[in-house]
C-alpha cells in the first residue's frame, strides 16, 4: 500500500515535469501513436471529417506496422484481402484472394500517398511515456530521442501484437547458431541447404514452414499444441474481376459484403459451441485426413481442444510440407536449448545451423507498452494489473480524451480485424468532433459505465469457446479474457455506432 | 511412499531432464560383457527396449485422456522419457555390438501384438485401465529386468545409464500409484458398474488377450536368461503391497483385478490360468510375420544416436 502511494506520488510528479517540458510545444488536436493500419486509418477518417491538426508518432522509419515487420517468407493474411482492407479505400487490384504481406504493405503505403498522410508522420519517434495533464486537458508524449509532443486527444494505435515474443525455454541464450524471429526476419541469412529448427506451430509458423521446406537441407518443426488447420480457398484473381471492380465499384462492395456475411456466420462455429462448431471440426479433420495418410502423424496433428478456443489457422501447404523428405515434426517436449540445438525429452539433441522462433508476440494482458499516466498521474498498468478493462474497448475511466484501437475485448476470432477497426475509428472521430464542437477540456468515461460494460462482457465471455478450458494468448494466467469480443462483428459495430454522452463526464475548457 | 503433489512432481520432472549425450557411450568397459552373456543379453536388451517403447505408447494414450492439465503434461513427459529409455538401451546395444547396422532389433511376436493393439485401441481406453496396467508392467518387468541386468552386467556405462533410467522410473511409479489412489477415491459401487461396462468392450478384451501371453512369454525369456523366477514375482508382489497401502488404493477396482491377476501369474500351480495362456504363447509363435500389418510409424522413432 505504501509503495503504491509512493509510486502514485512519483508518477504525479513525473506527469507535472512532462507537462512543463511540453508546454512550449503547440499541441496537435490528435496525437496518434503508431503508423500501422489503425493509426493511418484514424488519420484518414479524421482528415475526411475536416480535422487536420494531427501528429502520428512512429517508432520505425517506415509505415505499415505489423505488415512492415512480418516479412518472413510466406507471410500472408488469413482473411480475404477484399475484407482485410478499408471499406473507404477499396483496392480493385488485389492479386490473390489472400494476399501476401508485401502486397498488403504496398496497399498501406499507397494509402499514405493517396490521402497525403506523410505530413502528419514523425518517424523514429519511439514513445517512452504518455501522460495526461489535468490542468490543460492535454496529452504529452515523450520519445526516446528526448522529443516531446502534445495533443488534446491521444490515440493509442501501437498495435496489440508488435513486439516479438520468445518462449521461456531454459538455455535459450546458449545457442551458438543463427537465431531468427518470424516478426524480425533476417533477409540476408541464406537458409539453403541448412539444418533449420522451427519452434512453434501457430499462425506465422504454418506460413513459414512450407517456404523453409523448399530451401532448408533439413527442417525440424517443434510442436507443443496442434492447431485446427482449415483449407484455404486461395486463388489468383482473374483479370476480368479486376476490370469489373474498377468499372463497377459496387461489385467489389457486394463481394465485400458477401465475404463479411460469410465470416459473420463463422462466429457460430468459432465463438460459441453449436452444431456448426462440430461441422467445422469435421471439416478440419477431413482436411487433415485428406492430406496426411500416416496414422501416427495424424494423431500428432489432431487438436485436443474445441475449435475456436485458440486461433484457427488456414493452410493448404502446411501438412504437405511436414511430410517432405527433408522435414520432420517433433512433438516431444523441449527439455532445453543447448549450444548446438534443441534437446527434447526423448534424450536426443537436434542440432541446427539456425533456429527460427515462430512464437508470436509478447502479449501483455495487464501492462502497457510504455507508461501511460492518466488523471492525477494514475498509471494504466496499475489499473490493469488484474486484467485490462475499458469501456466499449475504446476509453478507460481515469484517462480522459484517450482512445484505444484494438483495446481490451475488441479482438475478433472469426472476422476481419479491420472491420472492427473501422468501427473504432469512426467512434474516435465522433469523440474528437464532440470535444471540438463543445470545446471540452475533458471527455471522460464514467467508472460506473465502464464497470457495467465489463460485467456484461465477462458474463457473455463465460459462454464462449475461448473460455472453454484451453490455454491461449487470449487469456491471462488466471484465465481472465481481456482480449476477445464475445459477439458478431455486427453487434460490435452497433455498440460503437453511438457515442452515448450519458456515459461520460464532460468538462468544458 | 507418501501421496504425491502432482504439480510439484511436474516441476521436478522438468528440472531433472537428461539426454543421451550426457553419457559417453564410447567410454571403456564394453568388453566387460562376456562372450557367453552376449547372445542372451542381446535378446534380453531387445525385449527390454521394446517394453520401454510399449510403455511409452501407453503414456501417450494416457496423456490424451488425462483428467487434469498437470497430469496430461506429466504423461506427455513420461511418454518421451520412456522413449529416452528405449533410446538409451538401444545405444547400449550399439555399444555392445548387438545392432545389425542401424537396424532396429525385431520385437518378439507377443510384443508385436501388444504394439498393434496399442496403436489401434489404446487411445480409446479409459485412462484408469492403462493407469493401473502400466505401473504393473513397470514394476514387474522394467523393475525386475533392470535389477537383474545390473546384477549381471559389469559395464560401468550400463550402470551409469540405468542409474538415470531408474531415477525416472521411480517418478513414474510414484505418479502411477498416486493416480491409482485417485481413481479409488469415491463410490465403489459406481466404479464396479463402470468397470463392468469397460470389461465388455471388445477392444479391451483384445488388449487383455495380448497382455496375458506377453507376461508369460517374458517370464519364459527371463528364466531362460538365468533370472530366478522368484525375483520377478517379488517385484509383482511389490505392486500389490504399494498399490494396496491405502484405503483409496484398495478401492480402485482395476487395482483389485490386476492384483488378482498377478497372483495367478506368480502361482505356477494355477493350471487354469497358465495352461491356456502358455498355449496362446505357443500358438502366437506360429503367426507368420507377413500376416501382420506394417509396424506403425511411431515404432520407427527409436534411435541410438544422441544427436540428430
Amino acid at each position: 500500500m505504501t509503495n503504491a502511494t509512493t509510486s502514485r506520488k512519483g508518477t504525479a510528479k513525473a506527469a507535472t515535469t512532462s507537462a512543463k517540458r511540453a508546454s512550449n510545444v503547440k499541441p496537435a488536436t490528435v496525437l496518434i501513436v503508431g503508423a500501422g493500419f489503425a493509426g493511418l486509418g484514424t488519420a484518414i477518417r479524421l482528415q475526411q471529417a475536416g480535422i487536420r491538426n494531427i501528429v502520428i508518432l512512429e517508432r520505425a522509419s517506415a509505415v505499415g506496422g505489423t505488415w512492415r515487420d512480418n516479412s518472413y517468407p510466406g507471410a500472408a493474411c488469413d482473411i480475404p484481402s477484399n475484407l482485410y482492407s478499408y471499406s473507404f479505400d477499396p483496392n480493385p487490384d488485389w492479386s490473390r484472394s489472400f494476399s501476401g504481406s508485401a502486397e498488403i504493405l504496398s496497399y498501406i503505403e499507397a494509402m499514405v500517398e493517396r490521402f497525403g498522410l506523410q505530413q502528419y508522420i514523425r518517424f523514429n519517434q519511439n514513445v517512452t511515456d504518455l501522460s495526461y495533464d489535468d490542468d490543460h486537458g492535454l496529452w504529452h508524449a515523450s520519445t526516446e530521442g528526448g522529443a516531446s509532443f502534445s495533443g488534446r486527444v491521444a490515440v493509442m494505435a501501437q498495435g496489440p501484437l508488435s513486439n516479438p515474443g520468445f518462449p521461456a525455454i531454459p538455455g535459450i541464450e546458449d545457442f551458438k547458431g543463427k537465431t531468427v524471429h518470424s516478426a524480425a526476419w533476417d533477409h540476408d541469412y541464406d537458409f539453403r541447404g541448412k539444418r533449420v529448427g522451427v519452434i512453434g506451430t501457430g499462425a506465422s509458423a504454418i506460413q513459414i514452414i512450407p517456404e523453409l521446406a523448399k530451401q532448408a537441407g533439413k527442417l525440424t518443426v517443434f510442436q507443443r499444441t496442434p492447431a485446427w488447420v482449415m483449407p484455404r480457398p486461395d486463388f489468383e484473381t482473374p483479370d476480368w474481376q479486376k476490370t469489373l471492380f474498377r468499372k463497377v465499384p459496387a461489385s467489389q462492395s457486394a463481394l465485400r459484403k458477401g465475404l463479411y456475411l460469410a465470416h459473420e456466420s463463422m462466429a457460430l462455429a468459432v465463438i460459441w459451441q453449436s452444431p456448426v462448431t462440430r461441422l467445422a471440426e469435421r471439416l478440419g479433420r477431413w482436411h487433415l485426413r485428406r492430406q496426411v495418410k500416416d496414422r501416427w502423424l495424424r494423431r500428432q496433428l489432431t487438436p485436443d481442444y474445441r475449435i475456436g478456443c485458440k486461433r484457427i489457422l488456414v493452410s493448404n501447404d502446411y501438412y504437405p510440407a511436414l511430410q517432405q523428405p527433408n522435414s520432420k515434426l517433433i512433438t516431444w517436449p523441449i527439455a532445453r536449448i543447448s549450444e548446438n540445438g534443441v534437446r527434447t525429452v526423448e534424450g536426443i539433441e537436434h542440432q541446427f545451423d539456425a533456429i527460427v522462433y515462430a512464437t508470436g508476440f509478447e502479449v501483455s494482458h495487464s501492462g502497457t507498452p510504455f507508461p501511460v499516466r492518466g488523471s492525477a498521474g494514475r498509471l494504466l498498468a496499475d489499473d490493469w494489473a488484474r486484467g485490462a478493462q475499458a469501456y466499449k474497448s475504446i476509453n478507460v475511466a481515469g484517462y480522459p480524451n484517450l482512445f484505444l484501437t484494438f483495446g481490451p475485448n475488441s479482438g475478433p476470432g472469426h472476422n476481419s480485424a479491420l472491420v472492427y477497426m473501422e468501427s473504432q475509428i469512426d467512434y474516435i472521430v465522433k469523440g474528437v468532433k464532440t470535444i471540438l464542437k463543445r470545446n471540452l477540456k475533458a471527455l471522460a468515461v464514467k467508472d460506473r459505465a465502464q464497470d457495467e460494460y465489463n460485467a456484461g462482457i465477462q458474463k457473455r465471455l463465460a459462454r464462449t469457446n475461448w473460455n472453454s478450458g484451453c490455454k491461449s494468448w487470449y487469456l491471462t494466467e488466471d484465465g481472465f479474457n481481456a482480449t476477445m469480443y464475445p459477439g458478431f462483428a455486427t453487434q460490435y459495430a452497433n455498440q460503437m455506432s453511438e457515442l452515448e454522452l450519458r456515459d461520460y463526464t464532460l468538462i468544458t475548457a | 511412499m507418501a501421496k504425491i503433489d502432482l504439480d510439484k512432481m511436474l516441476v521436478k520432472i522438468k528440472n531433472t531432464q537428461w539426454a543421451l549425450s550426457d553419457i559417453d557411450w564410447d567410454a571403456p568397459g564394453a568388453d566387460l560383457v562376456t562372450a557367453e552373456q552376449w547372445p542372451q543379453l542381446k535378446e534380453f536388451m531387445a525385449d527390454l527396449m521394446w517394453i520401454e517403447h510399449v510403455g511409452a505408447r501407453a503414456f501417450a494414450a494416457m496423456a490424451k485422456k488425462a483428467p487434469t492439465d498437470t497430469l496430461r503434461e506429466i504423461y506427455t513427459y513420461f511418454h518421451a522419457e520412456e522413449q529416452r529409455h528405449a533410446n538409451a538401451e538401444m545405444a547400449l546395444m550399439k555399444r555392445w555390438g548387438m545392432l545389425d547396422g542401424d537396424e532396429l532389433p525385431e520385437p518378439n511376436i507377443n510384443l508385436r501384438l501388444v504394439i498393434e493393439w496399442l496403436d489401434r485401441y489404446s487411445d480409446e481406453m479409459p485412462v484408469y485401465v492403462l493407469g493401473t496396467v502400466v505401473p504393473m508392467l513397470e514394476i514387474a518387468l522394467d523393475g525386475a529386468l533392470c535389477k537383474f541386468l545390473l546384477d549381471t552386467v559389469d559395464d560401468p556405462v550400463c550402470h551409469q545409464a540405468f542409474e538415470k533410467i531408474n531415477d525416472d522410473e521411480s517418478r513414474h511409479l510414484g505418479v502411477g500409484f498416486t493416480v491409482m489412489e485417485m481413481q479409488g477415491h469415491g463410490a465403489t459401487y459406481i466404479k464396479m458398474v463402470e468397470m463392468a461396462a469397460q470389461l465388455m468392450d471388445p477392444r479391451l478384451i483384445l488388449g487383455i488377450a495380448s497382455y496375458f501371453p506377453l507376461l508369460n512369454k517374458m517370464r519364459d525369456n527371463v528364466v531362460a536368461m538365468g533370472l530366478s523366477e522368484e525375483k520377478l514375482y517379488a517385484c509383482m508382489r511389490k505392486f500389490e503391497k504399494i498399490g494396496g497401502r491405502t484405503e483409496d488404493g484398495r478401492r480402485n477396482v482395476w487395482f483389485q483385478i490386476i492384483k488378482f491377476h498377478s497372483r495367478w501369474v506368480v502361482d505356477r500351480n494355477n493350471r487354469f490360468y497358465h495352461a491356456p495362456v502358455d498355449a496362446v504363447v505357443k500358438l502366437t509363435g506360429y503367426i507368420p510375420r507377413r500376416v501382420l500389418p506394417a509396424v506403425p510409424s511411431w515404432v520407427k522413432e527409436l534411435t541410438y544416436k544422441p544427436t540428430a
